[in-house]
């Protein structure tokens, strides 16, 4: 007996097909939702509810706002066990990385994703502190060779940054 | 090799220099000139241009990478999200040369040129790779007989193995970092939560308890399976988390001991004999008791 094709959704899959092939995660279509990736993921261990497996399904039958707010995603530490183990080479660290973009487009972003933005623009450096004191005290020139000491350096990465889709956000 | 590009990144330089100091030592004294990569920035951080626009973190990445291809050399790091931040960024230009193009295209703007020659390590590969074991155990003055240390690999070091130059032979079984340990005379036993991530990066800063569940059972699995004398890593975050979160976790009485940790650069400065002052001062847990016991006459070769 032929079975026939079961659609679970009603939703405009190939729209948000769309969306995640242009942020970078076009092998979401690979995933079979076989949990490998959920079996290493640091995030699903913690038990946050949007994990790999979990992001990719709702992809997949075309939910994406329902789920656009979700911080899950933003917890992903990139450390890439997912794409080590992955049997169908979804590259699932690529999926939910742009599925946050997806998120970052509409401003769905944790405020510590924006400090950092800003400390990344106005220093060089995301993680920013004045370390002078701590430098010297273990006999190291106060500013490090980053941007932080070359004012021409600073200015050519914000040139680029100015230049890039993220400038239209606003957030710096 | 004889010379190699030192690319700090953000915790090294601004929250442990000491680390920093450490390798400066390290690497002249084991035969590697330390390159500094001028007017160098973050790599982009995971959180900052990878989560927004993958050609933006191409650019940043491939700026950072151009530095030190510019002055004719490779590229280290002892962040283990730098490593992965880069390798992939590499990885990922290399594969494609419509952003390859892209890379060089938007660089020449700012004067820099992009070719691809520099390769991105980790200051574990040229530990390993380039020095040697053999190396290191000469070099020493200060030997960890009768020591137990407790590894922390952390993980953009391990995985995606596509991406890197040097790999592990089953990255969930590391044993690279425990061969490091090992050759300065330590034991470095397997525990169950080896591999496992210690919660720092975006974890930490998206859920913080969440983030103190996996470093909590990773120091419970650390002192039951195999109560070490220290925890030794060689990734930076991991440093800041084990050692930060650590006395968060004593002070609320999550667990009742502590263990004092060191990035891998620090100990072998320390078992080289460079000054404590210099190489290994700044951390929340106590590290006086270990570094005394490390630099003592009785251990002197």
């Amino acid at each position: 007996m032929q079975v026939e094709t079961v659609n679970l959704t009603q939703k405009d899959r190939k729209a948000v097909l769309a969306q995640m092939i242009e942020k970078g995660g076009g092998n979401l279509t690979k995933c079979i939702q076989c949990g490998a990736c959920a079996s290493v993921c640091p995030v699903a261990i913690t038990g946050l509810p949007l994990y790999c497996k979990r992001l990719f399904r709702f992809l997949q039958t075309g939910h994406l706002e329902e789920i656009l707010d979700d911080a899950s995603s933003w917890a992903c530490v990139a450390c890439n066990r997912c794409t080590e183990i992955c049997p169908r080479g979804v590259d699932p660290f690529h999926v939910v990385f742009a599925f946050r973009r997806i998120q970052a487009q509409e401003l769905a972003i944790p405020a510590s994703a924006t400090t950092s933005l800003m400390n990344f623009y106005t220093t060089g450096h995301a993680v920013y502190g004045d370390a002078s004191e701590l430098r010297q005290k273990v006999g190291l020139d106060p500013v490090p060779p980053s941007t932080l000491k070359y004012p021409e350096a600073l200015k050519e990465l914000q040139t680029l940054l100015d230049e890039s889709p993220m400038a239209e956000l606003g957030l710096f | 090799m004889e010379r190699c590009g030192l690319y700090l990144g953000c915790n090294i330089p601004l929250k442990a220099p000491d680390i920093e100091q450490s390798m400066r030592k390290v690497f002249p004294a084991l035969g590697i000139e330390i390159v500094d990569l001028d007017g160098f920035s973050c790599c982009p951080a995971w959180g900052t241009a990878p989560s927004f626009d993958i050609d933006t973190w191409l650019v940043v990445a491939g700026r950072n990478i151009a530095i030190a291809e510019m002055k004719g050399v490779d590229l280290m790091t002892g962040c283990n999200s730098c490593f992965g931040v880069l390798s992939e960024a590499k990885h990922m230009i290399e594969e494609h040369p419509e952003k390859k193009a892209m890379v060089q295209e938007k660089l020449a703007k700012i004067n820099k040129t992009y070719e691809g020659k520099t390769k991105v390590y980790h200051i574990a590969h040229i530990l390993y790779k380039e020095i040697g074991l053999e190396k290191i155990r000469k070099s020493m003055k200060y030997k960890l007989d009768g020591f137990k240390i407790a590894i922390q690999p952390g993980c953009h070091i391990l995985w995606p193995t596509k991406v890197m130059e040097v790999t592990e032979k089953n990255p969930f079984y590391p044993t690279m970092l425990k061969e490091l340990c090992e050759a300065l005379g330590a034991e470095a036993p397997y525990y169950s939560r080896l591999e496992y991530c210690c919660g720092m990066g975006a974890l930490r800063s998206t859920d913080q308890e969440k983030s103190f569940l996996l470093v909590k059972e990773k120091l419970l699995s650390m002192k039951e399976e195999i109560d070490p004398d220290m925890i030794v890593t060689t990734c930076s975050s991991c440093y800041l988390q084990l050692d930060g979160a650590q006395k968060i976790l004593k002070e609320r009485g999550e667990i009742d001991f502590t263990i004092p940790v060191l990035y891998y650069t620090q100990l072998l400065a320390l078992c080289m004999g460079f000054d404590a002052k210099e190489v290994a001062s700044i951390s929340e847990i106590p590290r006086e008791e270990i570094i005394e016991k490390i630099q003592s006459e009785e251990r002197a070769q």
